[in-house]
């Protein structure tokens, strides 16, 4: 399930076909609008297995209250709502309300800086090409990451085995 | 003490923020706008979201699937 930050910041450092590891990419309808307006070719990638998806049904109350806790876009609210209907379904988002609403409500969530990690990992790109990658985040990218931290994140994939 | 701002809003978000007042949803505009911006602020804290990018590291590196 893919919020629309990690899409759009993904597409900015040209990364996107990393989610071609994942067996389906969900998309939310209201994060597909907000992608097609704000970086439309984030969803042009053939290798990628997209699938736009219209929410359901109401909130479950437990996600009604989150989201007017933690003021969740609409997009966020969907994208929550459908990851709570695909049992181990992972939540990519870079919204720190809603990674803290998907933790309340017991799904995994991971942002753009753990795909590029987990590249190396799963093989799909070298360290030094993951370092050069984080390295491009602050000019090429919207995503915001205080540079000491980006530092420590780039020290550490540097280090790792 | 309270400080009066400047702000430029989208007209859409505006029309509604209006609109969550006129219905009496909220005392009044600038309740509207601070209780925004305290839920933001808190829901966005900068510990919150740099423990996010630490699990995204250990994950990255060493997660299981």
């Amino acid at each position: 399930m893919c919020d629309a930050g990690p899409l759009i910041h993904l597409d900015e450092v040209g990364c996107v076909e990393l989610l071609a590891d994942f067996p389906q990419v969900l998309v939310p309808l209201a994060v597909w609008d907000e992608v097609v307006k704000h970086r439309p070719s984030a969803l042009t990638h053939d290798t990628v297995r997209y699938q736009k998806l219209t929410h359901g049904n109401a909130l479950s109350t437990e996600l009604d209250v989150l989201s007017r806790l933690l003021a969740l876009h609409r997009g966020e609210q969907q994208a929550l709502q459908i990851a709570q209907a695909h049992p181990g379904c992972l939540v990519l988002t870079d919204d720190t309300a809603a990674r803290l609403a998907a933790r309340n409500l017991g799904l995994k969530a991971h942002g753009t800086l753990g795909v590029l990690v987990r590249a190396i990992r799963r093989k799909q790109k070298t360290k030094d090409e993951v370092v050069t990658l984080l390295r491009s985040v602050p000019s090429l990218s919207t995503l915001h990451v205080r540079p000491a931290l980006l530092e420590e994140v780039i020290r550490e994939v540097e280090q790792s085995q | 003490m309270k400080t009066a701002i400047q702000a430029e809003l989208p007209a859409e978000l505006l029309a509604e923020a209006r609109a969550f007042v006129e219905q009496g949803s909220v005392g009044d505009f600038d309740e509207l706008l601070a209780e925004a911006l305290r839920r933001y602020l808190e829901s966005h804290s900068t510990p919150l979201a740099e423990s996010f990018i630490r699990e995204d590291l250990a994950w990255g590196l060493r997660g299981r699937e």
